[in-house]
């Protein structure tokens, strides 16, 4: 739909439930850097400034997801966006190679914690950067609405191969892919068949009987909540935070430790992501009397076809992932139970998460916000790895950095690393919600059940939780 | 057969759009996973789409079990509407 923005005509498109979704983390009190994503991607070779320059450009003429702009309506409230045509951007540059690793952190953290104008302005800040050690490349932080992880790995090595073509005459990289044509492939979703179906699905799983909310620190919280409503039978959570202040700790899961979780994933058929989440499922048991109903948000890419891979922009959905198994259940099984319950939940993932958490508040009658998750997960299955196929030996890192805001209580995003495919698991948590303490405690116990579950698969949940 | 075949290039082209493989070094035996490098999400977003495709309706139980590409032209042959 054509609307006119401050006097220029531009074609109009409604948001996503990608994008609602994400909006509502700034809509429930905390400020907008909450939906900022900071990242840092520097190669251990020389840089050619204009050559960078010229690579960035490349790259965000290719990615309209990067040129992406949110206008409010004033007539009636609703937010639509639209692409802004390319122009011509000369990015800064700074020079931190005299400086220390934990000075630069905290300086990107600091630009990270700076907001966007949400609904009107520029979405994105690209910095060229040397880093100590001969790493070059940039810094770059972008909004929400307009990437997620999965795009601003595709970005990345975007850039990196406009790079080494202009530099080192590899071949140039085939174009991304239209984020204008994902929108309309979304917007064809609505009132289709296909939703019909998953609407079908996931009021099914909205009828069921109620969840059980399993906090990551055990039942003291629900307790509490119980008390505080004066009703002994609740079962759903409330876990946010006033502001959203919140941190990141990454742990880092050795080589020949992860390598035992790919050989037992190999040997058994089982992702990877469903090993993590039965150590999860079984740990926020065990710290809850050893309950059986057991809700994790499981966060899904949607990044199947290889437009929707390439097409820049946020399509990430996430659904509550609930299982209900006996103790009895031998780990083999409870993988299988899992994946199960993951291939139904991803068939359905294009549903708008919204009404799934909207319907389960509603029916239940529970507060707003509320919740039978206390985590969130997502698995990143070795994505930027496959940057290193372009670079051929060249030292490459990758960085994260936090705008001091978290969207989520308890978001568990398990990666992994470039430089040797080991597991990072990167904990983000609000820090109302959790101390690094807690964190520690349930990292700790999250890899003692993963361990001692790929070591006995035919041991039952009842036995792992007390070996552990 | 014509149908039998028809099916199995229109679910190569099918897979095409989902992974970067050559669509002729597709065949019937190619397993999903570890042929053709799909993960267990491209799998089911495919099956969502190809129960479109094929005007099929799955039965997610079912569904779930195809591991190679012949697998699921079985399942699909076989559960075809009208």
């Amino acid at each position: 739909m054509l609307k006119n923005i401050g006097g220029i005509s531009y074609e109009c498109y409604p948001l996503s439930s990608a994008q609602r979704l994400n909006l509502c983390n700034i809509k429930e009190g905390t400020t907008d850097e909450v939906e900022n994503i900071g990242a840092g991607q520097f190669l251990q070779i020389g840089v050619n400034l204009a050559a960078m320059r010229e690579a960035l450009n490349r790259a965000v003429e290719r990615c309209e997801s990067m040129r992406l702009r949110l206008w409010k309506d004033p007539e009636t409230g609703e937010t639509w966006q639209y692409i802004v045509p390319y122009q011509n951007e000369y990015f800064e540059y700074y020079d931190f190679s005299e400086w220390k690793e934990d000075k630069i952190t905290d300086v990107l953290n600091k630009w990270t914690s700076q907001p966007f104008d949400t609904f009107g302005g520029k979405l994105s800040r690209i910095v060229i950067l040397t880093l100590p050690d001969g790493y070059n490349g940039f810094y770059y932080n972008v909004h929400h609405v307009c990437m997620d992880s999965s795009s601003v790995i595709a970005f990345t090595r975007d850039v990196i191969e406009i790079y080494c073509s202009l530099m080192y005459d590899m071949p140039y990289p085939k174009p991304m892919a239209s984020y204008i044509e994902s929108v309309k492939r979304d917007l064809k979703y609505e009132g289709s068949k296909k939703q019909q179906k998953d609407e079908e699905y996931w009021q099914k799983q909205i009828a069921l009987a109620e969840p059980m909310y399993t906090d990551y620190t055990g039942p003291g919280r629900l307790m509490q909540l119980r008390k505080e409503n004066k009703n002994k039978k609740q079962r759903w959570g409330l876990l946010a935070s006033s502001d959203g202040k919140g941190s990141t700790i990454t742990y880092e899961l050795d080589y020949d430790s992860t390598m035992k979780i790919m050989d037992f994933a190999q040997q058994n058929d089982i992702p990877v992501s469903i090993i993590i989440l039965h150590a999860i499922r079984t740990v926020l048991s065990k710290f809850n009397n050893e309950c059986t109903d057991i809700t994790i948000t499981d966060l899904v890419s949607r990044r199947s076809t290889l437009d929707n891979k390439k097409c820049g922009g946020v399509r990430m959905h996430a659904f509550p992932l609930r299982t209900i198994m006996p103790l009895n259940t031998t780990v083999i099984e409870s993988m299988r139970m899992i994946k199960k319950a993951q291939d139904e939940l991803f068939i359905h993932a294009d549903y708008d998460p919204l009404k799934v958490f909207g319907g389960l508040a509603e029916k239940f009658g529970a507060a707003p916000g509320s919740t039978y998750a206390s985590v969130d997960f997502t698995y990143q299955p070795g994505a930027i790895g496959a940057i290193n196929d372009t670079l051929k030996g060249i030292g490459f890192k990758s960085r994260w950095y936090s705008s001091g805001k978290q969207p989520k209580p308890m978001y568990i995003t398990a990666m992994h690393r470039p430089s040797d495919g080991g597991l990072n698991f990167y904990f983000g948590y609000q820090t109302e919600c959790a101390t690094p303490e807690e964190i520690e405690f349930l990292y700790y116990f999250t890899g003692r059940v993963l361990f001692r579950s790929i070591e006995n698969p035919d041991k039952t949940l009842k036995e792992i939780i007390d070996m552990t | 057969m014509k149908g039998e075949n028809t099916m199995f290039e229109q679910m190569k082209e099918l897979i095409c759009r989902y992974v970067e493989v050559d669509p002729d070094s597709i065949t019937k035996d190619s397993r999903f996973i570890e042929d053709l490098g799909f993960n267990s999400y491209d799998i089911m977003s495919m099956l969502g789409d190809a129960e479109t495709e094929f005007d099929v309706e799955i039965d997610e139980e079912e569904i779930i079990k195809c591991k190679t590409v012949g697998d699921l032209l079985d399942y699909f042959g076989g559960h075809k509407n009208g």
